[in-house]
């Protein structure tokens, strides 16, 4: 038999939701270090190739000159951008710390019912707040909402803001900074085997083909078989070879939908999906799971029913509004699941009133008391236009 | 989480470039040494050049090394992440209603940063939203998959979210009724941010000043609707100040009072306003109006009297401040913590008992989001049941407005399908009881 209720707190599942917080600075990290490297063995091949050039060739003190000082140079360059790379990976090593801390937070309380917990959780909403702030485009919000609370370590604002303003100039229909994205990216789209960038060649192509001018269409057909042609997958050459059939205004599948302007909003959610996968981050904002989750969990019945619960609403002072009735998320919660329940849960010394309403003993007198009705005679808290007597209440059996 | 501290501090120790980056002026040192050599004896440039050559070679592997070490510190900590968050799936419950209902997520942010107070936040929000709304994130991938869209379930709802969001402000606050029905959302979300900036404001003179005045103000104009709530407050805020006149705290002038060397100027002032304003309670609080009133008998030394619960209660400040954004809320028709706090943090306990339901449900396919109720019980700390619950002890079910709970004549509740499988329309015996009785006779209860 599962509890009915607990204030137990299991750390390490409790962090389900948090699991993007440290991995997305991590991922970030990584790439860095392999933008250094490259760098690195770059510069190491070309400096040591050069080094045996003028090894070679050493008749001419001048040009042996150049090429140590060409070899410098690069090394400057080189060390200037690693410099620049340990900025960024120090930024990202003390973000990791700080939610680090955070999550050690929650680990140090020692239960749901800490008052600890409230404002740990709070932090929590608020980080969910800019997660979706920032995937809804809301960035000013995000930013602003970040910086009052205080929590510009455990928010990833640069992150988004860049795949945001990717995904824009995709919706407005420009490959050009998504197809540099992909180049910064390769190795993690490789191995994650995305068609991401096939899917943007093909774009291209299909806007170079959607005029049906003849010297666009040889364009295309170049474009095609310089991006489209050589990669694994030949279905891509395929759609692109059949869409030269047909002018942009065809009916005929799927050719109509490839020249759909749609295609770009499609891509731009590809793109986002992708995105999101390589930097671990879940493909749908943390608030949404956590929130319809919490939804299903407090809801029941009496939040959407027809009749006034007696147990929780906004006409006395005696009950707290219950979270689900609120108006914020009334409507929200409407379609959700609601909680289940395998016994009853009343408050004590359960009353009948002649209306059919049930009351706990205690409350219904101590708000009755409050409210000044008469010696011997009781009145409905959510309905006081009725007086009844005293004797008229009733014992209930709930079982 | 020991482990990956730790293994986050290595990687911040160990794991980053600064050696790599030193390395490197070793390297730039030895080529410009090199040059040096070659500029003051050219003749012996390819010697120089030769030597070079190895020094040159190390120093790089060298950077190498340094790199390989930043290299294994990561893969250390991806480990000890891998490890830490070994078996955590987020659920994928793909038709969640805030996908289904943008708007009505806005709607319920906006008034989250009202209420937290945050109202900058708000009102960016609320221009972002409405210059941008509900960006229709799978718009385009429906269009090309035809018609898999989740419009199905939420034709009903599309009148209302043809609107934008923030006209739903209207209806909120008890009395905007005087504003008129072309009103444009914005005001009426203004008016909802003048509300909480005048809750804010009262609650920052509760707490911050020690001044009851605009919460004593503010319950005088809501005197009505709180007594019909059964609420205290406008009472206890008074009570306060009886005391706070009484013991003479927020008026310098009688701390410095060389005439009053006994202090009595308290207990008079506190006299005075309790003639003014008692009378106005007398129905309601008669026996506490006057054992307050009784407390000036034993001036000075109330310590040591039955008042000193009363006058040396130093929770009360805070409870009467909880107890005004109680009511400040209640009259509004809000709950008094925000619901989307509440929910996202029963959200938060509940996600494990879900994440594990899903992934016993996937293996014959289900999700729980497309169930009228839960398949399993999620425990949640006590303060976050709010309704009371009524399962039925006969079919083990909830009561719901179609299946509402019955009381018989003796006094125990079943739910109605239970009752007419148990009666079949005839005289029947209580399940729980020997009491006989007639379906008819059956009377619906509200929980």
């Amino acid at each position: 038999m599962a509890e009915l209720t607990t204030t137990k707190l299991v750390p390490d599942s409790h962090l389900l939701l948090d699991q993007p917080l440290l991995r997305l600075p991590h991922e970030l990290a990584r790439k860095n270090f392999k933008n250094a490297q490259r760098a690195f063995e770059r510069t190491r091949d070309d400096t040591l190739s050069s080094l045996d050039n003028a090894t070679k060739a050493t008749s001419n003190p001048e040009a042996t000159l150049a090429s140590i000082d060409a070899m410098i140079a690069k090394a400057q360059t080189l060390k200037r951008k690693l410099e620049a790379f340990h900025t960024e990976e120090t930024q990202l090593h003390r973000q990791s710390r700080a939610r680090l801390q955070h999550l050690q937070d929650l680990h140090d309380i020692p239960s749901l019912a800490d008052v600890k917990y409230d404002e740990w959780s709070k932090v929590r909403l608020d980080r969910m707040l800019v997660d979706y702030l920032l995937r809804m485009g809301y960035t000013d919000s995000a930013r602003q909402l970040a910086k009052e609370k205080g929590i510009d370590e455990l928010v990833d604002i640069e992150a988004f803001m860049q795949c945001g303003s990717i995904e824009r100039s995709l919706r407005h229909g420009r490959t050009q900074e998504c197809l540099q994205w992909c180049g910064e990216n390769k190795q993690a789209l490789k191995k994650m085997n995305s068609s991401l960038e096939l899917e943007l060649r093909l774009q291209q192509f299909i806007e170079l083909a959607r005029s049906g001018d003849m010297s666009k269409l040889i364009e295309a057909t170049i474009h095609a078989k310089k991006y489209l042609g050589a990669q694994q997958d030949p279905e891509f050459g395929l759609r692109a070879g059949g869409l030269l059939a047909y002018p942009a205004d065809t009916m005929t599948e799927p050719y109509k939908s490839m020249y759909s302007p749609n295609r770009w909003n499609h891509l731009a959610d590809t793109f986002v999906k992708t995105h999101h996968g390589i930097f671990s981050l879940p493909p749908k904002p943390l608030l949404h799971i956590a929130l319809s989750a919490g939804l299903s969990a407090l809801k029941t019945p009496s939040c959407h029913s027809a009749y006034a619960s007696s147990s929780s609403n906004s006409s006395s002072s005696t009950t707290s509004v219950c979270p689900i009735c609120s108006t914020e998320l009334n409507e929200l919660a409407r379609n959700v699941p609601y909680a289940h329940h395998s016994k009853s849960y009343v408050e004590n010394d359960p009353v009948v009133l002649p209306n059919g309403r049930i009351y706990g003993r205690d409350r219904l007198m101590s708000m009755n008391e409050k409210i000044g009705t008469a010696e011997g005679k009781i009145r409905d808290p959510t309905d006081l236009s009725q007086e009844y007597d005293e004797m008229e209440i009733k014992k209930v059996f709930i079982s | 989480m020991e482990t990956l501290r730790a293994e986050h501090q290595r990687l911040e120790k160990k794991g980053n470039l600064k050696k790599a980056v030193d390395d490197v002026q070793k390297t730039i040192d030895l080529l410009v040494a090199a040059r040096d050599a070659v500029s003051a004896d050219p003749t012996a440039a390819s010697m120089t050049l030769a030597k070079l050559k190895n020094p040159v070679k190390q120093s790089f592997d060298k950077v190498k090394d340094d790199m390989q070490e930043v290299y294994s510190a990561q893969n250390r900590y991806t480990k000890a992440l891998d490890k830490k968050f070994k078996s955590l799936n987020l659920p994928t419950a793909n038709s969640d209603p805030l996908t289904t209902h943008p708007n009505l997520t806005n709607r319920a942010i906006a008034m989250h940063l009202l209420r937290e107070g945050q109202f900058n936040v708000a009102s960016t929000f609320i221009a972002e939203a409405n210059a941008k709304p509900s960006q229709s994130n799978s718009a385009g991938v429906d269009d090309l998959s035809a018609s898999s869209g989740p419009s199905a379930s939420s034709g009903q709802d599309t009148t209302m979210e043809d609107k934008t969001w923030s006209q739903d402000f209207a209806g909120l606050t008890s009395d905007v009724d005087a504003m008129s029905d072309g009103a444009s959302g914005l005001e009426k979300s203004t008016e909802l941010q003048e509300k909480f900036a005048e809750m804010y404001h009262i609650l920052h003179a509760l707490r911050k000043e020690q001044d009851l005045g605009p919460a004593i103000l503010w319950a005088r104009e809501h005197s009505e609707a709180l007594e019909l709530r059964g609420s205290n407050l406008e009472f206890e805020l008074c009570r306060l100040r009886f005391v706070e006149l009484y013991s003479g705290w927020s008026d310098p002038d009688s701390m410095q009072d060389s005439q009053d060397p006994q202090g009595f100027t308290g207990p008079l002032r506190a006299l005075q306003y309790a003639r003014e304003v008692f009378p106005h309670f007398s129905n309601r609080y008669l026996r506490e109006t006057s054992t307050l009133l009784g407390s000036l008998a034993f001036f000075p030394s109330l310590d040591s009297s039955p008042y000193k619960q009363t006058f040396f209660n130093d929770a009360a400040w805070e409870d009467v401040a909880s107890s005004f954004v109680r009511e400040f809320c209640g009259l509004l028709g809000l709950s008094e913590k925000s619901p989307l706090y509440t929910a996202v943090t029963a959200g938060g306990i509940a996600l494990p008992v879900l994440e594990k339901l899903e992934r016993k449900m996937g293996e014959v396919g289900g999700q729980w989001t497309s169930v009228n109720e839960l398949p399993v019980e999620i425990p949640l700390p006590p303060s976050y049941l709010f309704h009371s619950i009524f399962v039925c002890p006969v079919s083990k079910e909830q009561a719901t407005d179609v299946n509402p709970p019955m009381m018989m004549p003796c006094g125990h509740i079943i739910a109605k399908e239970s009752l007419e499988k148990v009666s079949r329309g005839n005289k029947f015996k209580c399940p729980y009881c020997p009491n006989e009785s007639h379906p008819r006779e059956a009377k619906q209860v509200y929980m």
